[in-house]
Parts: structure tokens; sequence; C-alpha cells
């Protein structure tokens, strides 16, 4: 039977082994004199890209008004069942607004499915990561953490018209 | 000198040489960080203190604060006991290192080792083989499969390293003709260093002092992927804190080692040819002695974020068909030496 | 027997039928907005076209009788592009109004653009704008712009309700629904047109955006506003009833319920005045007690009394299994002053659904044997009674008894002892001595008989602090099952109170009687063996749509 070199099989050279950690070697000491990547937060803060998908968002119009018009969907499609809306009527031409709108960001896994889904662009993912609390009930954002007036939010706004 | 002389000086020296372990262990534990991250195109620790230099002892305290947790599974002598070994059997290893020639200070003869021992390197060799038992008790009884595993592969790994260990030495002894480490520096004078002269031993007892030492690419008791923490998976606050010590404080013994039995120890080459005064040389001699052991010591961290770990198999492998052969084809190169060259 | 082919199935058809009716017999449903089963048919939203070999053109199978020998395509290409078409048309000028409208969710139109339509849209001109908010009556909302015209609901107003109220005015795409001149869509039966509009153009003042239909739970039940016991669904969010929908049962009430009947008989259930926890009056004032106390205590005073000067009185609004207990105790205590108060509006019926007896379970308390014994007194009786000092304890469940004459509320200060089980603090429980906390009709298992003599189940929809949703059985929304206890869904108010059989029958345990159902269903077993009218009967034959008893009812006595 003729025995077939695989390509795994190793040359002479590369079996005396020495040779090969001393490539190693040389690898990792030529890296630690190359330039760092580490930011160092806080001082330096990571300024993500408009596709990165931060904390969900409400988008309060110029008027001060949600956009949203608590139809309901993100809360349905979000998969961690994070956002909880109740809705209530209006006197504006939208009708419907959202009288509590509610996102534990305990639960949010940042899918940015809510963004996807809503019929009115009035929920985007914001550049904001940097999430603090100290317990379960802070964890909760109401309409008063979540609304972001439009003008914050037009870097998202224009990606999502580009890719969306 | 009388006996209270010799106890004097001796305590001195036991003080000297513990304070200076314990303090080179804190700047080995931040170098080992730091390096690993510049390694890793990292920072690493650089916010406690000057340049991060006092993370180890903030460490340090973090675990003085920690509870010292036992398991309830654990035989409890020998949990409490395991670290204790270690430490012992680490520190107790330098009392037989030479930093330097013998010098004169206020009158009196004094050499930079805490005991002068005729059989030193036989001392170094029990010493670290006692080493093993601190690790197997903590497997043993920690109660835990983990730790349990880790102490079996520490001891079958220190068996089999020994070995050849113990052979690569015996070239050593075999040109110096002596078991005392200051005898086998003096040996080396010159560019007579033991690594020149005998590669191959020199090879196979760095390789074995990394398997003793468990460092990487040798650390199979406490290979995290497979066994959580190995030997320490149950250990906490400052008995932990001990195996940490005892693991850095092997590293720098290993270094010692090292140059002392292939460096050349505290020599310096043709150093007295350049007509130094006596008191310049030895500061010098020292130096370099230390510098040699610095060098070492990044070697091993360097080692350690170059080359991935080995497996078990590849470990025993490795130690009984290729370090032992080689270790003795060593001697019979060194045995050729002397024969040819009437060394 | 005629036969008819629809895609390839031959079956037999009756003489008569339309083929949407044949069709839909034999499983295949036709698409469509306009027909309803009940209604008469109008033909006019076109999306049920079929193709029929051997006529020339497309034609409506809501309005084409069948015939011997005919084959009928549903599927067909020509069919598809047509109601493609009709979709489309169906779509210019509907607004995307989907987000904030009611009706997402079950909506026809939403369910047909998906299955038939064409998932784009051609029209790119401005789409016609109506009024979005025009009241229509009371109860009702309308939104011209959704409406697409099927004419469902002026034909049930029509043919239904027999109240001409709604027509179509104006023409072509400005057509849209109004009521005569001054005059609003009231009929006691409005609200049903909501739940017959394929479209959200109709929504009900009252859950008007409330809730997404898709969050909320839904429990099959009757509705207890009157002896007709129309089948009912109630739908739960957040612990909290939010809305009844009438369930389909030709014996009973068909499609339909009234708007007494959907509006005003759940809301007490989840009212700031529930009673939560028993109570027992110190010193003049209701304290709150634990079950036990309060238990021993009724059981204590109860026996102070001579056996004639106690009295009970059951409820037309309470189950047969709690009726059932109630005579139970009664026995146990040796009295036969037993007897309930009816609630009768004379002359408010009609010859739809509603009936007289403002109560689901007249019958049903009467059956189960709540009515004067041997000697005993009736209601009037007690309450002379105690005018007269002879009777002086009276035990009440799950009524207001203050209903009865204008001076029975001062009756009743004459007592000495007064147990009440009550849902709400009415103003028979605020007097009580000792009140337990009753489980309404939606937070238990049960069983009401209806004025033709049809028992039918109620199953709990509400959760009380001893009923957990999944554990139960009870029908929980994917907020239910997937909340936690950190959710702030989760933290729906559980009252906590019993089903009124279970606290009578802890209360029968003190007082020394041997009792030991678990679950309503035994109680009703064991009525079922010892009531002719309900021999033979289970929860698993009465089911979702209810069954007769075994005896000729006349109409209940109504006193
Ligand atoms: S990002 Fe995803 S998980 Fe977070 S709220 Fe939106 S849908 Fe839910
Ligand atoms: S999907 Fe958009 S409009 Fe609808 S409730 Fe969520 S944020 Fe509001
Ligand atoms: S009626 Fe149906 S299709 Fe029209 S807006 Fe309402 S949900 Fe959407
Ligand atoms: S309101 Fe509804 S039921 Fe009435 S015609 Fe319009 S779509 Fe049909």
């Amino acid at each position: 039977m003729e025995l077939k070199r695989r390509e795994k099989d190793l040359t002479v050279w590369q079996k005396l082994y020495i040779p090969e950690i001393v490539k190693g070697l040389a690898l990792t000491l030529r890296t630690m004199f190359k330039p760092k990547v580490t930011m160092e937060y806080p001082e330096i803060k990571f300024q993500p890209p408009s596709s990165y998908r931060g904390r969900p968002v409400l988008v309060q119009e110029e008027n001060g008004v949600e956009r949203c018009v608590a139809c309901g969907l993100c809360s349905r499609v979000c998969p961690a069942l994070a956002i909880e809306v109740q809705a209530a009527e209006t006197e504006l031409e939208k009708e419907r607004y959202p009288k509590k709108f509610e996102i534990n960001m305990i639960r949010c896994i940042f899918c940015g499915f809510c963004e996807e889904v809503c019929p009115e662009e009035a929920i985007v993912m914001s550049k904001d990561y940097e999430l603090v609390f100290t317990n379960r009930e802070d964890a909760i954002y109401g309409k008063d953490k979540l609304l972001v007036p439009v003008e914050k939010l037009k870097d998202r706004l224009e990606f999502l018209r580009k890719f969306k | 000198m009388n006996i209270t002389e010799i106890i004097v000086v001796s305590l001195i020296k036991i003080v000297l040489v513990i304070v200076m372990i314990l303090v080179a262990v804190i700047f080995l534990v931040y170098f080992e960080r730091r390096i690993s991250a510049w390694i890793q195109y990292r920072i690493g620790p650089n916010r406690v203190g000057w340049k991060g230099i006092l993370q180890t002892t903030a460490d340090v305290m973090k675990l003085l604060l920690k509870e010292d947790i036992v398991p309830s599974a654990s035989n409890k002598t020998l949990h409490t006991l395991a670290p204790i070994i270690a430490l012992f059997v680490a520190f107790s290893t330098y009392a037989v290192i030479p930093f330097g020639p013998d010098v004169t200070i206020f009158g009196y003869q004094v050499k930079l080792m805490v005991a002068d021992v005729n059989i030193g390197v036989l001392y170094v060799l029990a010493l670290t083989s006692l080493g093993v038992y601190g690790i197997t008790f903590a497997g043993y009884s920690s109660g835990s499969k983990y730790s349990l595993l880790g102490g079996i592969r520490s001891s079958a790994q220190m068996i089999s390293y020994e070995v050849s260990m113990g052979f690569s030495v015996a070239g050593v002894l075999l040109l110096s003709e002596s078991l005392n480490p200051q005898k086998i520096v003096l040996a080396q004078s010159g560019w007579m260093w033991n690594a020149i002269l005998q590669p191959i031993g020199f090879i196979t007892f760095v390789v074995s002092a990394f398997a003793e030492t468990n460092r990487l690419p040798f650390d199979l008791p406490e290979a995290e992927p497979e066994l959580v923490g190995g030997y320490h998976t149950e250990y906490s606050s400052m008995k932990f804190a001990g195996f940490f010590l005892a693991e850095y404080a092997n590293m720098i013994i290993a270094s010692a080692m090292i140059t002392t039995l292939y460096l050349g120890g505290w020599q310096i080459p043709y150093i007295d040819k350049l007509g130094l005064g006596v008191t310049l040389t030895t500061l010098l001699q020292v130096g370099a002695f230390f510098l040699k052991v610095i060098f070492l010591l990044f070697f091993f961290i360097w080692v350690r974020w170059s080359i991935p770990r080995f497996r078990y198999d590849q470990l025993m492998s490795l130690g009984w068909k290729v370090m032992f052969p080689l270790s003795i084809i060593n001697i019979i190169w060194v045995a050729c030496l002397i024969m040819i060259f009437n060394l | 027997m005629p036969k008819i082919t629809v895609d390839g199935k031959e079956f037999e058809f009756k003489q008569g039928q339309t083929i949407i009716e044949a069709a839909r017999e034999n499983g295949i449903s036709i698409p469509h907005f306009c027909w309803h089963p009940k209604l008469s048919v109008s033909g006019n939203c076109r999306v049920c076209l079929v193709e029929v070999e051997k006529m020339p053109k497309l034609v409506i199978a809501c309005s084409t009788y069948a015939a011997d020998g005919m084959v009928v395509h549903t599927q067909s290409e020509k069919t598809l592009t047509a109601r493609n078409a009709v979709m489309e048309f169906l779509l210019i000028n509907h607004p995307l109004d989907c987000p904030i409208c009611d009706e997402a969710g079950e909506c026809k139109l939403q369910d047909y653009a998906y299955k038939h339509g064409k998932g784009e849209s051609r029209f790119e001109e401005i789409k016609m704008r109506k009024e979005k908010r025009v009241s229509l009556g009371p109860r009702i909302i309308f939104d011209a712009e959704r409406c697409i015209s099927c004419s469902r609901c002026i034909r049930f107003s029509d043919e239904i309700a027999k109240q001409k109220q709604l027509t179509f005015v104006n023409r072509g795409d400005r057509v849209t629904i109004t009521t005569f001149e001054e005059e609003g869509f009231d009929n006691p039966y409005t609200l049903n047109t909501i739940d017959i509009c394929p479209v959200g153009a109709l929504t009900s003042k009252d859950f008007r955006f409330k809730s997404r239909v898709w969050e909320m739970s839904s429990t099959k039940s009757v509705c207890i506003g009157c002896a007709r016991g129309c089948n009912t669904e109630i739908w739960v969010r957040n612990n909290q009833i939010l809305r009844l929908t009438p369930r389909r049962n030709e014996a009973v009430n068909s499609y339909w319920m009234c708007d007494h009947g959907r509006l005003d008989t759940f809301k007490f259930v989840n009212a700031e005045d529930r009673v939560d926890g028993s109570f027992i009056r110190r010193e003049g004032k209701l304290e709150k007690a634990d079950w036990e106390t309060a238990l021993k205590e009724a059981a204590k005073r109860i026996k102070e009394f001579k056996n004639s000067e106690i009295a009970v009185i059951g409820s037309a609004f309470a189950t047969l299994e709690d009726n059932y207990l109630l005579t139970k105790i009664a026995k146990s205590i040796g009295t036969a002053n037993i007897d309930f108060v009816r609630h009768v509006i004379p002359g408010d019926q009609d010859d739809i659904l509603i009936k007289e007896d403002k109560t689901p379970n007249s019958l049903g308390a009467e059956l189960a044997g709540v009515k004067p014994g041997k000697n005993g007194l009736n209601i009037s009786g007690i309450l002379d009674g105690i005018k007269a000092g002879k009777i002086k304890a009276l035990l009440v469940m799950d009524d207001d008894i203050t209903t009865f004459a204008p001076d029975t509320e001062e009756i009743l200060t004459k007592l000495d002892l007064l147990i009440v089980l009550a849902v709400n603090f009415n103003k028979t429980a605020v007097m009580a001595d000792i009140l337990f906390p009753a489980a309404s009709f939606a937070e238990k298992h049960g069983t009401f008989v209806n004025f033709s003599g049809r028992v039918q189940r109620i199953r709990p929809a509400v959760a009380t602090t001893g009923l957990d949703r999944a554990l139960d059985g009870m029908t929980m929304s994917r907020w239910d099952k997937f909340g936690s206890q950190f959710d702030r869904w989760m933290q729906g108010h559980k009252y906590d109170s019993k089903p009124s059989w279970k606290i009578l029958a802890q209360l029968g345990i003190q007082l020394g009687i041997k009792i030991k159902y678990q679950m309503a269903e035994e109680v009703f077993d064991d009525l079922a063996a010892s009531a002719d009218a309900f021999k033979g009967l289970d929860y698993d034959v009465i089911g979702d749509l209810g069954a007769e008893i075994k005896i000729k009812v006349k109409e209940p006595t109504l006193a």
C-alpha cells in the first residue's frame, strides 16, 4: 500500500522544533514593540460608527412629541420581551401615543429588531453604550430616559434610510 | 568567626534573601502582566501607582481581604499544609545560590550566599522534588476532581522531568568535579560556560526547568480549559496567594540555577584583566548575576506568551522519548570532551 | 342529493345553498369580506370571485347558487389574479393605519392582503381623505378612511338588531357610513358591528387603544348580564379584564351579545372596591383578619344561635357549585330558611337575546336546592323574621340583597350576626360582621344554568392569590408565559379571594361537616349524582358549548 504524504506531515526541520520555537519567539518579541490597540476608557471614549447598536431610544420630534404611536410591534417582536407599551388616545393627528413606554435594559439583548420592525422609525439604536444601574428597578427605562431629540440621532436615521 | 557571629550573619542573610524574593516576586508579577499585554498589543495594568507598579500590591491587599474558603469535603490539615510546603520549599532553596564571590565586610569574610553547602546542587534537586508534595497535597486534600487531576498530573510531570534534569546536571558535575554551587561557578571562568560547552545539556535543563516550575508550555497541573484551576481550584484568599507566590519564587530559583549551572553564575568573562578595584569588580559581578537572572525571567515570560500548552501525552512522550535520551547523549558528549581535551 | 366539485373535491350539498356555503361546510374557505353566515347576501366586496367551468366570467361565490354537476375552482390562476386585483382596489384608498388601528392582529383585510395580495402598491396618487374620528352613537367611533364599504354593519342593524340606524351616503370613493339625521347608532346590540366589521373602521370607545389583541389571553366563559347566558371570551392582560367578546353558540346566542353584557359585567372584577382578604367587625369597624381566624370566628358565632334563628341566602349570580354547597351548609346547621333574591326588570327584554331576569343562574340556584325547605321561610319571610326578631343570624352569599326592597338595609341592622361572602364592598357587604372575599365569575370554575335549562361552564380568566396561571391550566398570553416576577407586566394585582364553594366548604369543616372537595368539578359530580336535572352530566360533557339539563323546565318562577 502506498502511503500518501499528508498536508500535516512535518519536515525534518520542523520536527526539530527548536527553530520553530525561535521563529515564534521572534514574532512575539516584534509585537512587543508595535503600537498598542487598547483604548484607555474612560479618558478616551469609543466613538461608535452609525452601524453600532447601542441602547434603543425613542425619537423625539422637534416639537417635543415622540414619534411612536404605541403600535406595540416592537414589543411583540422583541425576542427578550424587554419592551412594554401602553397606548392611549391623543388629540394629535397620530391619534395614539404611548402613555407608558418601558424598556427593561436587563432584558434587552441589543438585537435591533425593535428598530427594524418599527413602522414609524420611532425607535432606533443609539450610540450609547454606557448603561449603569445598581438595581432592577433602575434598569427599567421609562419615557424620560428613552426620549432623545431627533437631531442627536441623525447619523443613525440616515444610516437606516441607506441600508434598511 | 565565632558561633554567634555566624548565626547573626546568617540571620541577616536569610532576612535579606527573603525580602529580596518577596520584592522580586511583586515586580515579577507586574512585569509578567505588562509583558503579556505588550505581546498582545495591549497596554496592561497602568492605573495603580506610577505606570501601574503597585498593581500587585493592590492584588495582594485584595487577596488578604478575601474570605478563606475551605471546602467541606476537604482534608483540612493537608489543605492548610499544602501551600505552606510549597512556600517553604520555594524559599529554602535560595539558601545555596551564590550571588557573587566572597567579600569582606567590616573585616569579616562573608560568602554571598546563605549557606555554602558542599552538596548544594543535590540540595536544590532534593528540595524541588519535595515541592511536588505541596501540589499533590493540595490536589488530594481539596476533595475536588479537578484538583486531584491537577495534583496527579503534577507529580507525574515532576518525576518524568526530574530524570532528564538530573542527567543534565550530571554533565555539569562531570566538568566542575563538585556539587558545590560556588565551585561550579568558579569552574566556568572565562568563556568556559557550561551553556557553550554542552548546549544539549543546557537545552534539556532549561526545558526541564520549565516543566518543574509548571510554567507554560508545561502548566498542565493548572490547565484552565480542562481543570478549571487545577490543583488550586479550591483555594482562595492568602492560601491561594501562597501558591501564587511559590510559583513565581520557583521561577526565580530556576533562573538562578540555570545561571549558576550554565551561564557562569556571577562571572563576567575576563573582568579581572581590566584591572578594576576589588569592590567594583565584586559589585559588577553581583550585578551580572542579577542581570542574567532577570534575562532568564524575561525568557520565562516570553516563552509563556509565545508557545501554546502541550497535551498531556505530548508532555510525557517529550519527557521520556526526547529529553531523557538527549540528556544521556549530553553526558556522553561531556565524557568525550573530558577525554579528548583532558579538561 | 346534488353534487358539486370544488377544487377537485366532490361533495353533496343542499338545494338552495350558495357556493360559498357549500364549500365552507366541506372545509374549503373562500375569502370574503361582506358575506356573513347570519346576514343577507350583498355581494359588493367581490373578493369571493371564483371560476366556474362553463361560465364565461368569474362569479361571486356568495350569491351564486350551487348547482348539480357544477365544477368550481378557487385556486385557479384566473381566480387568483382576480382576487389580487380586488385586493389592490380595496387597498387603494385604505390608509396605512395598522400601527394605530385596534383591529390589527384580527383584521380580515390584513390577513387577506398578506395571503392574497401582491405585497406592493402601484397607486401613486394621493389617497382619499375622510373623517377619522366620527362618534357613531354612544359606544362606537367610526373611521371613515378604513371602511371598505362591505355594508355588514348596515345589514346587521337592519336584520339582526332590527333597527334601521345606519346607511351609506355619497358614491364612488367618497362613500361613507352615517346614521340618520338626529339619530344615534344606539340600539342594544351595536358593539357586534365591531366584531363583524372586517376592518378597524368601527372601534369600541370602551376598549379603544387599551391593548393590542395579541397581548391578551382569552378564556371561554359565559356572560352574567342576564338569564340568556351568552357565550363569551374574556380577554385578559396583566391579570386585568380588558374586554368581552361573544363566542359562537347556535343554541344560545349565535355570534352575538348585547352591549350591556359586553360593557357592564366585568368592570367590577378589577374595581377599587373589591373585597381583598377576609374581615371581622371589631368595635363597629371591619378589620382585616386571616382566613383561619375569620372561619373559626364564623363557625363559633353560628353555633351560638338556634337552628330556627338562622337563615341563609344563596345567589343567582353564584354558580351551581356555590349554591349546592350553601344548601349543604343550611342542612348541617339544620335550618330550612333558605332562598335567594331574584333580579328581574319586568319588561326589559326582547326577542333577540335580552331577558328580564338579570342573573345568569336563577334556574340553577333553584335546581341546586336553594329554596325554602319544609316550614322554611322564603326571602320575604326571612326579612320579616328579622324584623320580628325571630331570625337573628344571616348568611348571604354573592349577592347584594338590599336591592330586594327599599327597607331591607334597615332591617338588616337588626341582625345579631351577618356573615357575607362578597366580591365587592356592596351595601350588604359593608354591614357584615364577618366578611369573606368571594371570587368573581372570572376567577373560578363553575356552571350556570340559563333560562332555557342549558348548563354552561365558566373558567378562571383572572388569577387570584390561590391560582397560578401556568400550574392551574389557565389560558396564558405570551407575556404570561415568559414573564418573570421582576417584569412589571407580571405585577397585576391578585386578589386574596376564593370561590364561594371553597369558602363554604372550609366553613363547613369548621362546623363539623365532612367535606373534602378539591375542585369545582367534584362538587358538580356530587350534585349530578344527587339531582335528577344533572344526571349524566360532567364538565367534559358540558364542554365549551354547554348541555341541556335532563328535566323539562318551565320558565323559572319569577317572584
Ligand atoms: S434591541 Fe432587541 S432586545 Fe433590545 S429592546 Fe429592541 S428588540 Fe428588544
Ligand atoms: S414599533 Fe415603533 S411606533 Fe410601534 S410601539 Fe414600537 S416604537 Fe412605537
Ligand atoms: S383595518 Fe386592518 S388593514 Fe386597515 S388599518 Fe386597520 S388593521 Fe390595518
Ligand atoms: S364600517 Fe365596517 S362593517 Fe361597516 S361597511 Fe365599513 S367595513 Fe363594512
